[in-house]
This record gives structure tokens, sequence and C-alpha cells, in this order.
């Protein structure tokens, strides 16, 4: 992984145009009510979107390009272009060269100014009411991550753009190498984690369960080396089959009786390694191999099961919903999870959309993600016994369902009617989990 | 330690009791010291189960138990305990046996020396909860060992020898212990449980996983997919299927071996794969297998008391099956009659006589038989139900065959 930093996004479909942000930041760069100071300016116009002014903090900034003073760096722990007044000759070339209005002339003060990023904690960011702006923590946690080992071998023969992959590839660097991994058959074992005729696809423990006893195989495991006095993490990678179809059962005894393990539910929505089959995970209205499209049926007849929201009813340790879009998210929520499977049963369900099964563009695959989220029809959050369940990102202002669904092609066939029944379920599914957040599950 | 503190040192006394062959089994248990222990009650199985529970409850085994929720994530559990070292006990039966089924086929190929007691019961439907053999006789070809008790104290014995036969590094395969639901499971006898230190040296160190592990200490994948048609070839699984065929076949000196030693050491001798009974003057012979053995060898004497030249021979070791010592057997009478506690749909007849006819190839000889089946659904196969079938197989020598099994207890 190459060098990443952490960002201010801009989310424009979310932006109303209040200009608090740049009222945040002249009070804090200039301690000042006067807009000029603002370091962030929004352009709210009648008849058209949105537009921002602010230094994006350019890999290959054309501002420090064409310094001849060298007023102007790129700093290389934080990625913030770092403007010295010392060195600075006011020529304004810098102001030529950006192409987004990120440095600008300060006729107040008399010399350039720009976005200095707060040092981590932007002033814009926290007073934006509608979460058009965020200040995305990714970039640090790509950087930790990538200075710890893969623990999968390069090469696993997963398909173009998986998420699936690029999943257990963080996660494993993030659990470490004191662990023994199962995989149960699905894409993941497919792609050659547990390897071919002797040779494995993974630097740590890892093996086969069956499809139907996932955590059963880890209970027993952990049940041993907690006799042997040995702290070893028991990490399940799943699929949604083997997770809330023949696999439930084994995974319900074992959060009932809490056992210690990370069971990590990676969900693409059916039975995609072996042909693009329905599951109990596969939303209504969606075409598989199973749920074909014809005269007679129009893909899965019936809604899929909230396999997140049942292993909350069992009140584990821990249990969570994540999406790669969003890895400051994931990485939260794997740390907690980890550290609860030391103490119990921990759960994480991360929705993985398949470029392949699905038919969307392999370059997609995060886009389909974010508008999962975006639109409701994934919700983020996490649950503890104590706690009860908290939203871990807002569930207001969603966009439309069609805007998720028009990306992707088991879904191209849906009439009005589905994608209304799919807008009313994404909508049912989300006051149903907003009456957790004022409960515990075990009340 | 001298003799006095051994006299009075308690590891070294064996206690007698009187118990059924659930709880001897739960005794044997004990004595085999495992690590982690998985349970699910199933009749007639269940008393075992308590029985053992009861003794981690009370400290005399001190294992980890778990209260799973099916018999399927039962041999799960077990298998990645085995995989991370540890001696491991269950027991179960019928439709309990049935869905473990899919784990249960996949232990012997892991070579996970798992031990597992099956209080043997006939299958559903019709419904039933009695004994019957049928559970076990399904599951013969997965590649456990299967070993049938005749007594109580067999089932104790023979549950600690398990541990031995299995987990012997030329041998590594799971062992059924095998003991007739209601005539074993509760039929309550006089036994002896020999002193624990006996069964510790007998036993001797453990060694699970030194071939396959899931230990960070020892990173490997434990059995990633194999070449077949399509790939790079089948070698490599026709290679692993063969090591498991060559280990049951090396598993029947293993068998022999520990039950000598097992005499030598705590007293009681008990044939390892095929028992003759008054066989050496007999014209023709009984085959037997399991709890009916005993009512069959009182009818034998009573026949020899009216001058009939009866034997029997009585299977211990049905997996692997003993064909060297079944034709040695075999050919020291010229006509049998074999006795079936289940049946082999589509052979109309039972699967100890399949069995029996299939070793008789390996003597040359054509010997008359009959196949008998009874004691289905828990029913009792009496000394005068055996003194039948000797009368029976006796007409086989007067040139009488049979078109198809006799059916014993049909007007039961």
């Amino acid at each position: 992984m190459g060098t990443a930093y952490n960002s201010i996004t801009f989310n424009q479909a979310k932006c109303d145009g209040c200009g608090d942000c740049m009222r945040a930041c002249a009070q804090a760069k200039a301690g000042s009510e006067d807009l000029i100071h603002a370091r962030i300016q929004i352009l709210a116009r009648e008849d058209a979107p949105v537009e921002l002014a602010m230094c994006r903090q350019c890999g290959d900034p054309k501002c420090v390009s064409n310094c001849p003073a060298g007023a102007l760096n790129k700093n290389p722990e934080s990625g913030v272009i770092d403007w010295d007044a010392n060195k600075c000759v006011n020529c304004l070339l810098c102001t030529v060269g950006c192409a987004y209005g990120g440095i600008t002339f300060d006729a107040a003060v008399g010399h350039v100014s720009k976005c200095d990023g707060c040092d981590g904690d932007p002033a814009c960011v926290k007073v934006c009411p509608t979460g058009a702006l965020e200040y995305s923590t990714a970039g640090s946690l790509y950087r930790r991550i990538s200075e710890r080992e893969d623990l999968f071998v390069p090469g696993l023969s997963a398909c173009q753009g998986c998420n699936s992959e690029l999943l257990i590839r963080h996660t494993l660097r993030n659990v470490g190498s004191n662990v023994v991994v199962a995989t149960p058959p699905g894409c993941i074992p497919g792609m050659g984690t547990v390897g071919y005729n002797g040779r494995t696809g993974t630097k740590v423990p890892v093996f086969h369960p069956l499809l139907t006893n996932t955590a059963s195989m880890l209970a027993g495991l952990k049940k041993q080396y907690n006799r042997l006095g040995r702290d070893v993490t028991m990490l399940a990678l799943a699929g949604d089959g083997g997770v809330g179809d023949v696999g439930f059962q084994s995974l319900s005894g074992a959060a009932e009786r809490n056992e210690q393990q990370l069971f990590l539910c990676v969900d693409n929505e059916g039975y995609m390694n072996t042909g693009m089959q329905s599951s109990g995970s596969t939303p209504a209205g969606s075409w598989t191999s199973t749920t074909p499209v014809g005269e007679a049926m129009q893909g899965k007849r019936t809604d899929a099961k909230n396999m997140a929201k049942i292993m909350m009813m069992h009140n584990c340790e821990y249990v969570a919903t994540a999406s790669l879009a969003f890895m400051d998210d994931y990485y939260e929520k794997l740390d907690k999870a980890l550290e609860a499977s030391r103490r119990g049963f921990a759960y994480l369900h991360v929705y993985a959309p398949c470029p392949t099964g699905w038919r969307f563009p392999a370059s997609d695959t995060i886009e389909v993600c974010r508008k999962q989220v975006e639109t409701n029809f994934v919700t983020l959050w996490d649950f503890t016994p104590e706690q009860g369940l908290r939203f871990t990102r807002s569930v207001e202002r969603p966009a439309p369902i069609s805007v998720y669904l028009k990306q992707i092609g088991k879904y191209k066939h849906l009439d009005q009617a589905q994608v209304d029944h799919l807008q009313r379920r994404v909508e049912d599914q989300v006051r149903s989990l907003q009456a957790f957040t004022h409960m515990s599950a075990a009340g | 330690m001298t003799a006095i503190e051994t006299a009075i040192d308690p590891r070294y006394q064996s206690r007698s009791l009187v118990c059924d062959g659930n709880e001897a089994a739960a005794w044997g248990v004990a004595l085999a010291r495992p690590d982690v222990i998985a349970v699910y009650p199933i009749t007639p199985q269940s008393s075992l189960v308590e029985y053992v529970s009861q003794f981690v409850a009370e400290g005399i085994i001190d294992a980890e138990l778990m209260n799973v929720e099916g018999e399927h994530s039962v041999l799960s559990a077990l298998q990645g305990a085995a995989l991370a070292g540890a001696r491991t006990y269950t027991a179960t039966c019928g439709p309990g046996l049935a869905f473990m089924f899919e784990p249960y086929i996949r232990t012997p190929g892991l070579r996970l020396p798992l031990v597992a007691n099956l209080v043997t019961r006939d299958t559903l439907t019709p419904q039933c909860v009695w004994g019957g053999h049928q559970d076990a006789m399904l599951v013969k070809e997965a590649g456990w060992i299967q070993m049938y008790c005749e007594t109580v104290q067999e089932v104790l014995d023979t549950t600690v020898m398990a541990y031995r036969i299995g987990e012997h590094p030329q041998v590594m395969l799971p062992v059924n212990v095998n003991s007739d639901g209601n005539y074993l499971s509760y039929g309550v006898t006089g036994i002896e449980v020999p002193p624990p230190v006996l069964v510790d040296a007998f036993l001797g160190e453990r060694n699970i996983n030194w071939h396959a592990a899931l230990d960070p200490e020892r990173p490997m994948a434990v059995d990633p997919l194999t070449g077949g048609a399509g790939g790079p070839g089948p070698g490599l699984f026709v290679g692993y299927r063969q090591g498991q065929c060559d280990a049951m076949q090396k598993a029947l000196d293993i068998i022999e071996e520990t039950h000598r030693d097992w005499g030598d050491r705590i007293g009681r001798h008990y044939a390892p794969l095929v028992e003759e009974y008054r066989l050496e003057d007999a014209d023709y012979a009984l085959v037997t297998i399991g709890s009916m053995t005993g009512a069959a060898k009182d009818a034998v004497d009573a026949a020899r008391d009216r001058g009939e030249a009866v034997g029997l021979i009585k299977v211990k070791t049905f997996r692997p099956f003993p064909v060297k010592a079944m034709a040695r057997a075999l050919s020291k009478v010229r006509a049998i009659g074999v006795v079936d506690r289940s049946v082999a749909f589509g052979w109309n007849a039972g699967p100890l006589y399949q069995e029996t006819l299939a070793a008789l190839h390996s003597t040359e000889r054509f010997l008359p038989a009959a196949s008998f089946i009874g004691g289905l659904a828990g029913a009792d196969i009496t000394v005068d139900d055996f003194s039948g079938v000797i009368q029976d197989t006796a007409r086989l020598l007067q040139g009488h065959r049979f078109d198809g099994p006799r059916w014993i207890n049909r007007n039961d």
C-alpha cells in the first residue's frame, strides 16, 4: 500500500450552502467573523450545484512546483501542504497553479493563505450540520496497516474488483499472526486462502471447516488453547451461506455459549463462489441463478434476513455492521470486536458487493459499497449488551434506494413496485433498528 | 513408592461397583483423562453423558465440558479441539449419529483419533427409541474403527483401549465403541474399575495432532483442496485415501496388541477381533455380534449338552473387518447361521451375514449359510430363539437351503 493521508471530504449532494464551515474557519484561523479569512469557501447559487473552493492537499501539488522560494512543501507525515511565511516572496504563482481555489491571496493580511487541516481536527467539519464535510481518517489507518505484514500470500485468485479479498487482507493484517483462521467453503477459500494440492495461501494456521460447522470447530480449538493456557485468537471468515443458512445452527449455539471467537460474515448476498445462487441473505427482487427472471418469476420473491440483527438478539459481547467504503469505521469496529472476542462471542457483518455476481464494473466496488450506506440499504451500527445499539453513521437524509439499485445488473429488471417494496423495506429496517437504540437487546 | 504406600494409595486400587453399561463407559472415559468432552443427549445414550457430566462436576474428570446445541456441533467442536492437541470424548446413536454424519465422515480423513461410544439404536422410521445395530451399520463404510462389546465390563475396558488404538501413530483413526442400546446401556452388573495408575501407564503420553495441527507455533493449512480430474490430477487424493485404508489394515495388529497388553496389565482378556467359542470339534456354528452373544453361548452350551456339535463365532471388531481371523474360524465348520441385529437393505439379509460371506471367499471354500435377523427395536433374542437358530443351521448340513432371512421376534 502506498502513502495515504487523512483528509477532509466534501459531499456536494449533502451541502445546503449554509456557510457554517466558513464562519468556523474564519473564527479558528483569524479570530474574525469576516468570511474573507475563511480558508474554505462555499459558493451556493440558485440553479447550480454548490461549489467548494479549498485546498485538496494534492499528491502532486502545482502550488509547490510553481513556488520559486521553497515556501510551500508537502508534509510527509500529515500530507498537508505547509506554507512558510518566512520564505514566501508574495509572487502569487502558487495561486495561478492551483485549479481548486485552494490557495488565495488574503488582502487583509497581505499574503496567501490556505487550509492547514487544523492539525487533524478541522473546525469546519465539526460544525457542518448536514454531514457534507467529513474528516476521513482512512489514510492514517492505511499507513498504520501497511506497516504490518500481509498474512495472505500474493496472487490469491479472487475476481477483479473483489471486495472480499480487500477485506480479508486488511482484517488479517490487523488481527496478526497469533490466530487460527477458519474459512468455510465459499469465495474466500475458493480464491486460494487454504490452498491447493498441499500448498497454502495463508501464512497463519488456516483450515476449511464444513459449510455448517465453523463456529463449533473454532469453539473446540479455543477450549483446548484455554486449557493449555495459551491466548490464541479464533477468526472465522465466512460467507453469508455459512453464516445464515446451513451455518446458522452452529453459529447460534456458539453465540449462546459466548464462545471466545471473532466471527466475520462476508455478505455478498448469495452463493457467489458456486455460480451466484440465492441465499437467505439475497434481497427481494435480486436476479440470481436460482431466482432467475422470466415471465412467471422476476427474481427473488422474499426478503433477506437481517443476520446482524439476529446476532444482536443473541446478546453477544459485540455485534457490528461494516462497509469497506468506510474503512475508519471498520477498523474501529474490528479493534473492538477483537477485544470483545477475548471475553466472548463477537460478530462482524461486512457487506461485500460482488462485481462478478451482481453485475457491475469491477472498478465500482467501493462506490457500490458507499451507495449501500448512503441509501440506508446498509446501516452502520454496533452493539454491546451494556450500551445497546449505536448508529456509527447517520441514517438521516438517505438517498432514494433507486440511486443504489441502478448501478447493479442484478436489479435491472425491477419494476416500480419492486423498487417501492425495497424502499419500504429499507425504511422498516431503519425504524426497527432505531428502536434498539433506546433499549438493549437483552431487555 | 513402597508396597504399603501402593496399597493405601487410591490411585493403585481397583474398585468394584455395580452399574449399567452407560456408567461403565463413563468410568472408562474418566480413566482415559480426556481434555475436551462435548455432549448432546439422545436415548439410549443420555445417561452416559449425564454420568460423564456429573464426573466433570465432581472433579472426577478434569476436562472442558461443552454442552453444545446438537451432535453435528459435538463432533465439529471435538475435531477443532483435537487439531489443537486435545484427547476428546463423546457418545451418540441413532438420529443423533445421522445428524452427526457430515463431520463424522470427515473425521477419518483428517486422521483424528476421536473416541465416540455408540449406544446403538434402531433407525427411524418406523419411530423407535430402542436398541438395534442399524445406526452403526449404516456408517460402517465411513472409515471409523468399530468394535462391538458383549458385556458391561467390556464396555469400560474397550472404551479405554479405544484411545490407545486410535492414537497409535500407525493408525490415527477415530474409534467407535459400540454397546447395545437397552441391553448394555441399562443392563446392570458388577464390574471392576481398574487402578488409574495402571491405565495411565497403559495409555502413555498422548500425541493427538503431530500430523495436522491448527497452531500458530506450527502454522499450516489443514485440508487444502486436492487436485481432481480437472486440476493437476487426483494423485494426492488417492494417496490420502490409500493411507486411510492402510491404517485400517494396520489397526488389526494394533487392536490385537492392545487387547493383549490390556490383559497383561489389567488381567482381563478379550478376543480382540473374532472370538471362537466351542469351535474346535464343531460341525457348524452361529456367528454373532454384540450383547446377544451371551444368550447365544448359553444356547450353544445347552445344545452341546444334547450332543449337538455346534460352536459360535463372535465378531468384536467389525471395522476393520478381520478377514483372516474370520476365515480361520470359518475353516473349522461346515455350515453357519449368522445372526444380525440390523438389515442390509437390498440384500435381503443382515450386514454381518454379507461380511461373513465375503470373508469366506478368502478360504476358497463354500459353506452353506443362513441369515437370521433379530433383536430389532430392542427385542430380546432369547436362549430359546437361539435354540431355534441352532436347529435351522443344523438343517443346512442336511442340504436344506433358506430363501431369504429368518426373522426372529416377528411374532413377539
